[in-house]
């Protein structure tokens, strides 16, 4: 007998004639907060986190405040993904900065001091980032980098988490292949229980709060 | 320190080397205390902390009465997705299932994020056998993975370390200048392990949770090496046990309200990584392996009185808020798993015959029970552990297959102890008996030396005083005050 057979075989006797008890029904989403509360809170959490929240107009100021950051920051590489807002990002910047591109070299991408994405998603709630990858292809300029610098539009900015499951789900599939929480710059209390912000992933996390996307 | 592995059977000697430990115990203290603290403030901001606490338990019990049905969908739905999913009857079988794969991809260079499960089959131990040794890459993890020690705690895994402890270690294993400052000691690991992760051609992770619905695994973390692990490597190896499989992907939330505040007092941890299948156009691995862990599961799921220990979720926090643990850490407990969870849980695993000490390590004081966040009710099974371990009762579990079902020993009671309790019962089974006894009692206590008992009584009295007899008993006092 095979391993599968044999343990669900097990379980199924070992559970004869147990009695189920009812699954609760999912949780219903609470109502919508309003956008200047989300924002407020949303920003809020993420600075507790570690995070640095900044309004921007539109997808030009966006791409404009990242080329600064990058010249401020003294950056030599910068991974960026493929999200539609930073289109124009080239433009922004500075001569002397590389810019990659999602499907650059593993190599190349893991000696980026910056990296610069998108997000589908935000939770005002937890100050969480939603990344999705069906749309985006933002796991590594996400994760690679030291600093991980964030355009999210205001209106994907979400309530709660419940709201964000909701949204997750797809006709009952999630809504991407890897769907990624980030909720501020890396971190760990493994040593005596004293945090240490930045450890495997970024270091710092900056989020770009987009007013209008269109 | 330590020339040979703990283990339950030895819990009593363990507990008292580590009661002897002062850097220990005073590590532990810190520690504990800091977390209790910051679990209270998490939960004291969820006004409906126990109707949280209510559902969870309700959808882990729902799941587990119909475990082969949630994971035949779970396992259909991976499958769909992408995802290969493979079953281990025991920890021989996961492992092996781990090192095959990694050999015929001529994967040899591994890393591997924290992961219970993967303690539990000592799956380190088992590819370090055939060269192929997964670096351990959270923090906790990768330290005492350089000290060649295994984790004291489910959540931090080096809470028995102090800082300089493991400055010394830094300085030892990796030349490094002498610091005790865990910011310099982080970045540190942060470099060095940046190359592992570079170079590594498969990653190994465990599992939060998986979605039946959906097929699809959670991670969660807070430094960002189980994301490194599940998306550099060209394959992910994710084990799961059996009993990690909830029913929908919006039961999610649920437990993601629950489980970082209960272990690290955090609303959410850093990242949670949500993988359906292989993702390699999302810049992720190629393949995606799921390894099914049963490894004695399957027989706790069939005692329906026992059959809750598998709702643990692995937050650490009754750990954290037992007056045992607090004082002796985790190693004593001899297992992989510690503390009241450990106290269950393993001699479940293993069997009471080499692990029914465990469930004696308690003073039933019910703290774990409060802070459980699915609501196991540890001290009950605690005591129905007791009782079957001095009954010489069979636990519902085998080490592995093939083995001859294994029973703990049967009852331990001597004759003198017997006869002790038998003249115990005809003292007190008579008024006139008992005063003369207690009369007698309380005469005997006056003599200096009466109190130091005898025999069996005197291992009692170790760690523990006697109780002093009153001078004039209440039975007394009652009839003169009510004269």
């Amino acid at each position: 007998m095979n391993a599968r057979a044999a343990i669900l075989g097990a379980v199924r006797d070992g559970l004869r004639g147990a009695s189920v008890p009812p699954l609760p029904p999912p949780v219903e989403p609470p109502a919508p907060l309003a956008v200047a509360e989300r924002i407020a809170r949303f920003t809020a959490v993420q600075q507790k986190l570690g995070g640095v929240v900044e309004a921007v107009a539109d997808r030009r100021a966006a791409c404009a405040r990242v080329g600064l950051l990058l010249a401020q920051k003294g950056a030599a590489v910068v991974a960026a993904s493929d999200a539609p807002l930073l289109a124009g990002l080239g433009d922004y910047v500075p001569a002397d900065v590389a810019l990659l591109p999602p499907d650059a070299p593993r190599e190349r991408l893991l000696q980026a001091d910056i990296g610069v994405t998108g997000a589908q998603w935000g939770i005002a709630e937890t100050g969480t980032l939603v990344l999705a990858s069906a749309d985006e292809r933002h796991r590594l300029a996400s994760l690679l980098p030291a600093l991980h610098v964030v355009v999210l539009p205001v209106r994907a900015l979400l309530g709660t988490l419940g709201e964000a499951f909701a949204a997750l789900q797809r006709d009952g599939a999630p809504a991407a292949r890897t769907i990624t929480f980030v909720s501020g710059p890396s971190r760990t209390a493994d040593i005596e229980l004293t945090l240490v912000v930045g450890v495997h992933g970024p270091k710092a996390l900056h989020v770009l709060l987009v007013r209008d996307d269109g | 320190m330590r020339v040979s592995p703990l283990t339950p059977e030895t819990f009593a000697d363990n507990a008292r080397a580590a009661l002897a430990d002062a850097t220990l115990t005073g590590a532990l203290r810190r520690a504990t205390d800091t977390f209790a603290e910051r679990r209270a403030a998490a939960i004291g901001a969820v006004p409906d902390w126990q109707e949280l606490r209510t559902r969870a338990a309700a959808i882990k019990a729902h799941t587990l009465a119909r475990l082969d049905a949630y994971l035949e969908e779970f396992t259909a739905n991976a499958t769909k997705a992408g995802a290969t999913v493979h079953w281990a009857r025991d920890a021989a079988e996961a492992c092996a299932i781990v090192r095959d794969l990694a050999q015929a991809r001529g994967s040899k260079r591994l890393v591997k994020s924290k992961s219970m499960a993967t303690e539990e089959i000592h799956l380190n131990a088992a590819l370090a056998q055939d060269g192929r040794e997964p670096v351990e890459t959270d923090l906790g993890e990768w330290i005492i993975q350089l000290a060649g020690e295994t984790p004291s705690h489910i959540i931090v895994p080096a809470i028995h370390k102090t800082k300089e402890q493991i400055g010394a270690l830094f300085v030892d294993k990796l030349g490094i200048p002498p610091s005790s400052d865990p910011q310099l000691l982080a970045a540190e690991a942060r470099t060095r392990l940046r190359a592992h992760f570079a170079a590594a051609d498969l990653g190994i992770s465990g599992v939060n949770f998986g979605v039946a619905e959906t097929g699809t695994i959670l991670v969660l973390e807070n430094e960002g090496n189980a994301r490194m692990t599940t998306t550099l490597p060209a394959v992910h190896v994710a084990v799961m046990g059996i009993e990690k499989v909830i029913p929908r992907f919006g039961d999610l939330e649920t437990f993601l309200r629950l489980l970082p505040r209960s272990g690290t007092g955090q609303h959410l941890t850093t990242y949670q990584s949500m993988l359906t299948g292989p993702d390699p156009m999302g810049q992720g691995p190629r393949e995606l392996h799921i390894v099914l862990l049963d490894n004695g599961r399957s027989r706790i799921v069939a005692d329906e009185l026992m059959r809750q220990t598998l709702a643990c979720i692995r937050c650490g926090a009754c750990l954290n808020a037992c007056p045992v643990y607090q004082s002796i850490g985790g190693h004593a407990y001899g297992s992989v798993y510690p503390g009241p969870i450990g106290a269950i849980l393993t001699p479940q695993l293993q069997g009471l015959h080499s692990a029914g000490t465990l469930p004696f390590a308690s003073s039933l004081c019910g703290a774990c029970k409060d802070v459980c966040p699915v609501k196991i009710d540890i001290p009950s099974l605690l005591l129905e552990l007791r009782r079957r371990a001095v009954a010489g009762e069979q636990v519902p579990a085998a080490p592995s297959r093939g083995a001859a079902p294994t029973t703990s020993k049967p009852a331990r009671r001597k004759p003198l102890e017997a006869l002790g309790w038998r003249v115990w019962s005809w003292v007190t089974r008579s008024p006139a008996r008992f005063r003369l006894a207690t009369a007698f009692a309380r005469l005997g206590q006056k003599l200096p030396f009466a109190m130091r008992l005898f025999g069996p009584m005197r291992a009692w009295q170790s760690s523990r005083e006697a109780p002093k007899l009153a001078a004039r008993p209440f039975r007394d006092r009652w009839r003169g005050d009510a004269r």
